[in-house]
């Protein structure tokens, strides 16, 4: 110690200096947040001990307190085998109340399901539900419900919108509606996937608003645009409020041959595996809040995979069957300049979750853009706008303020969507052109049909693409509106999906499309096979054809041309795997092609016999018949009243209920919490001070 | 050594007397220029409101004199569109185009997309309830507030309810039931941060005549 230099000395004397500034600070920042955060605890513990009373109630928009509903919980399990998915969906009302109640339940099921039964349970007893005219069974119904018996209806709203209603529910008993629907799976890129939509986003309700109905059960009014908004804007609870609605699924996976991978996409699930082809998924919590969609995706081992499946039913006398048949993948052509017009939904529905995914799967679309090619940005929400006048050349100056203004957008306001589609869709037709819309949006309005006949009219050598994104994407329009545009879907859900699902879609745009499909059935069968047209396809993606025919004899011939190169197929349809439910989906099948032939002008009242005839002999659930089930006894005296009352949803998951319904203005600033905390600093500053100069 | 270098120990080191304790006293000069910034801004706030209000006054008379969309200073994206007077609380205030925070920190806001103050419906003023509308709290049921318009008229309210909401309880807006004045601002009046979740209302229906007030309450 003594041989210790004064250089050293006073080093070490720095040293500490250093350190004790160093501390010093820290403390002060350290004291500094322990005072903020106090002073912010005190202040937010004085606006949460307020805010506890009323939050459970629920109200209309218009601030009605709304009568006590059922409580509803949903139990689903699917049967898949190969390429169709037979579903089983057991919604039950709990009645908690001490009244009488009638209970209403809007709900979503996949775009493309055929519901062919419907049965009420009651206790250990099932009634069968019955086809009838839409008109005809609300009567049944409503005279049923009258004369005190239990009773169930369901109707279709839109191809993806439901509604159950359930009579005479007695004080703390339960009633279950047990439906069931057959359906195709989607196949692209190699990969099987099964979607069960569990909530319907509130929709965007154009339009000027109508007198409303005495009952009025939905948050919007009806509107001139939109005649049944009430019928599809269920009340949604209030986030704080809690979640609701707990569904729980089970599916049985037997895909005839080994499987290679299962994935949950959105919800954590238990899969077991009795042998290489078959799975069985629970979901891993048990149950789940009706509060996003739920998809199950799977691949095949890749040697084993069938690139043709023929299922069929044999009904009354007639076959049906569902066929599909996988084009080989593309050889990569030479690619071709395009004009590229991206689409943003700006609404306030696409706030939270939705817009950060949303412009992420931009950001990358517009960094993938090559010299060469031209593109335009549209963004719309209460109005639209589009970055430049017309498309501008890519370089990286334009693409680069692209990304820049892209980020700036926030979402709020209004889903007019029409205006974006018009800006989007030019209407012309040149030969030489490729031209693409890539629209990313929730697809969250009401008028879905005006927006079909929008871009039937407009569309011209446009291909449109749609990307459906967020918790609660309408499939409908996604898939109508991609159909429609002659262009592909894809569902972005989460923002680690961007990456991927931008990926596979580049991959489509980029290659040559397989083009004029054709399937030729044999002479004699009496092939009757839906969709009538067949769309163009993009790489990875199947023929899918329902067809009825009057015997399994000869071969079916698949043939359309993919960049000036004709390609056939030829399957025999002898060699057929028999699946129940054949039926339904052909006539599920051949109603949306009627229902879409109003679209070119087949009056409606033609098209409403056929289906009306169709879905009779078919037990189908369409827009013009509903499931009607009946109890024979009366249960409720006539004196007891009966309360209606509309089963609340949840918010989709990552929606911003204030963005959606709006708020009124905020009534406060920051003043007083600025003066007391710099009040509170300068006096321990002028304490610090004085007691060291003391 | 080193452990006296901690909180209420003497700075240990050899070092002259003016830079003795130069951490601590840079801390206390720090918190002091931090605590100062703070409190000037939030003085700010205040002032901006109270001086904003004496500039619009005079826009308002002005307006009174036939012009229209008088700007209070050049580069104002707001202006007056009425004048707001409780007698028994000796309030006035001028309401200013627009309930957005732009417009806010200088007056009380009328809501776009509601009819104008004495226009027929149900018109919607937000003001912040810690500046312009922080007289809402002592605002009873019977009171009066009078409107005075661009146009010279006179409209007289009566305060029949006051209420805690939720700023999503955007039914207060809606257009149908008598002509009324509905005022918003933020609850709790004593919260520090500006923010929360809840609203103070106050709905206002017009008084047509004196025989209107007697089917009133109070």
């Amino acid at each position: 110690m003594h041989s210790d230099s004064p250089v050293r000395h006073r080093r070490a004397i720095a040293l500490d200096m250093l350190g004790f500034v160093a501390r010093a600070t820290a403390v002060a920042l350290a004291a500094a947040a322990v005072l903020v955060a106090a002073v912010l605890l005190l202040a937010g513990r004085a606006e949460a001990a307020e805010s506890e009373p009323g939050a459970l109630l629920l109200h209309t928009l218009d601030g009605r307190e709304l009568p006590k509903a059922p409580l509803l919980s949903t139990d689903v399990s699917f049967r898949v085998s190969g390429m169709v998915a037979r579903a089983r969906v057991v919604q039950v009302f709990q009645n908690a109340s001490a009244d009488w109640v009638e209970g209403v339940y809007v709900f979503p099921l996949p775009e493309s399901a055929a519901v062919d039964r419907l049965r009420m349970l009651v206790g250990e007893r099932e009634i069968e539900g019955e086809i009838q005219e839409r008109e005809t069974a609300r009567r049944t119904y409503q005279a049923a419900r009258d004369g005190g018996r239990r009773a169930a209806l369901m109707d279709q709203e839109r191809p993806n919108i439901f509604t159950t209603r359930v009579a005479n529910i007695g004080p703390q008993e339960s009633i279950s509606v047990e439906l069931e629907y057959q359906q195709t799976l989607r196949y692209d890129d190699g990969r099987y996937s099964l979607r069960f939509p569990m909530v319907v986003g509130p929709r965007y309700i154009p339009g000027f608003v109508r007198t409303s109905a005495p009952e009025q059960l939905g948050w919007s009014p009806n509107t001139d645009q939109v005649p049944d908004a009430a019928r599809i804007t269920p009340p949604v609870l209030r986030p704080e409020a809690g979640l609701i609605n707990p569904v729980s699924l089970r599916i049985a996976l037997d895909a005839g041959v080994q499987i290679e991978e299962v994935a949950s996409a959105y919800h954590p699930v238990t899969v077991a595996a009795p042998s290489v082809s078959r799975r069985e998924i629970t979901l891993a919590a048990g149950t789940t809040p009706a509060n996003r969609d739920f998809e199950l995706a799977w691949t095949l081992q890749r040697t084993q995979a069938p690139q043709v499946a023929w299922f069929t039913e044999e009904k009354a006398g007639r076959h049906y069957g569902v066929l599909m048949v996988l084009p080989p993948a593309p050889a990569p052509g030479a690619r071709l300049a395009r004009e590229v017009v991206f689409v943003l939904d700006t609404s306030g529905s696409m706030a939270g979750a939705s817009i950060r995914q949303a412009k992420d799967a931009l950001q990358l679309a517009l960094a993938r853009l090559a010299p060469g090619d031209a593109f335009n940005v549209i963004e719309f929400n209460s109005a639209a706008q589009a970055l430049h006048p017309r498309a501008v050349p890519v370089n990286p100056g334009s693409v680069r303020r692209a990304i820049d203004w892209v980020q700036s957008l926030q979402a709020r306001g209004g889903t007019e969507m029409a205006s974006a589609l018009v800006l989007a869709l030019d209407g012309s037709d040149e030969a030489k052109r490729v031209r693409q819309v890539v629209f990313l949006t929730d697809g969250s309005v009401g008028n879905e049909q005006a927006l079909f006949h929008l871009i039937r009219e407009r569309l011209g050598d446009t291909r449109l693409f749609t990307i459906g994104i967020g918790s609660a994407p309408n499939s409908h329009f996604m898939t109508k509106a991609a159909e429609l545009g002659r262009g592909t879907f894809t569902y972005i859900g989460r923002i680690e999906e961007v990456q991927d699902k931008m990926t596979a879609l580049f991959a489509k745009l980029e290659s040559p499309v397989l083009k004029g499909l054709e399937v030729i059935w044999p002479e004699g069968a009496r092939a009757e096979s839906w969709p009538a047209r067949l769309p163009d396809l993009y790489a990875g993606e199947p023929v899918v054809v329902a067809a009825a025919l009057d015997r399994l004899e000869g071969s079916v011939r698949v043939r359309g041309t993919r960049a000036g190169r004709l390609w056939e197929a030829q399957v025999p349809l002898a060699q057929s795997t028999g699946s129940a439910g054949m039926g339904s989906l052909w006539a599920r099948g051949k109603v949306e092609g009627l229902m879409d032939s109003i679209r070119n002008g087949t009056p409606e009242d033609m098209v409403r016999a056929e289906v009306i005839n169709l879905a009779t002999a078919h037990n189908l659930v369409t827009r013009y018949t509903s499931f009607v089930a009946v109890d024979k006894t009366p249960v409720r005296v006539s004196d007891a009243q009966l309360k209606l009352a509309a089963v609340p949803t949840n918010l989709p998951e990552g929606w911003d209920y204030g963005k959606v319904f709006g708020e009124l203005p905020q009534g406060a600033t920051d003043s007083r919490f600025a003066l007391l905390s710099g009040s509170i600093l300068l006096l321990l500053a002028l304490a610090m001070l004085r007691r060291r100069t003391a | 050594m080193r452990s006296e270098l901690a909180w209420g120990a003497e700075c240990a080191w050899p070092a002259s007397r003016r830079s003795r304790c130069l951490p601590w006293r840079s801390l206390a000069l720090a918190l002091a220029l931090i605590g100062a910034l703070q409190f000037g801004h939030g003085a700010w706030i205040q002032a901006k409101a109270w001086l904003a209000q004496a500039l619009i006054a005079r826009a308002w008379d002005r307006t009174l004199q036939g012009e229209r969309q008088v700007r209070p200073w050049p580069w104002a994206d707001t202006w007056p569109v009425a004048r707001l007077t409780v007698p028994a609380l000796g309030i006035e205030r001028y309401v200013l185009s627009g309930a957005d925070g732009s417009a806010l920190a200088f007056g009380p806001g009328h809501l776009q997309g509601t009819p104008a103050p004495g226009d027929a419906g149900n018109s919607v003023v937000g003001g912040h309830r810690d500046t312009h509308l922080a007289f809402l709290r002592d605002l009873l049921a019977g009171q009066r507030i009078e409107v005075e318009r661009a146009d010279g008229r006179r409209v007289v309210y009566r305060v029949v309810e006051v209420a805690v909401l939720d700023k999503r309880d955007v039914w207060v807006a809606k257009q149908e039931g008598p002509t009324r004045l509905t005022l918003v601002t933020c609850f709790p009046f004593d919260a520090l941060r500006a923010g929360g979740p809840q609203r103070y209302v106050v709905f206002a229906f017009e008084l047509e005549n004196r025989g209107g007030e007697r089917g009133m309450r109070g």
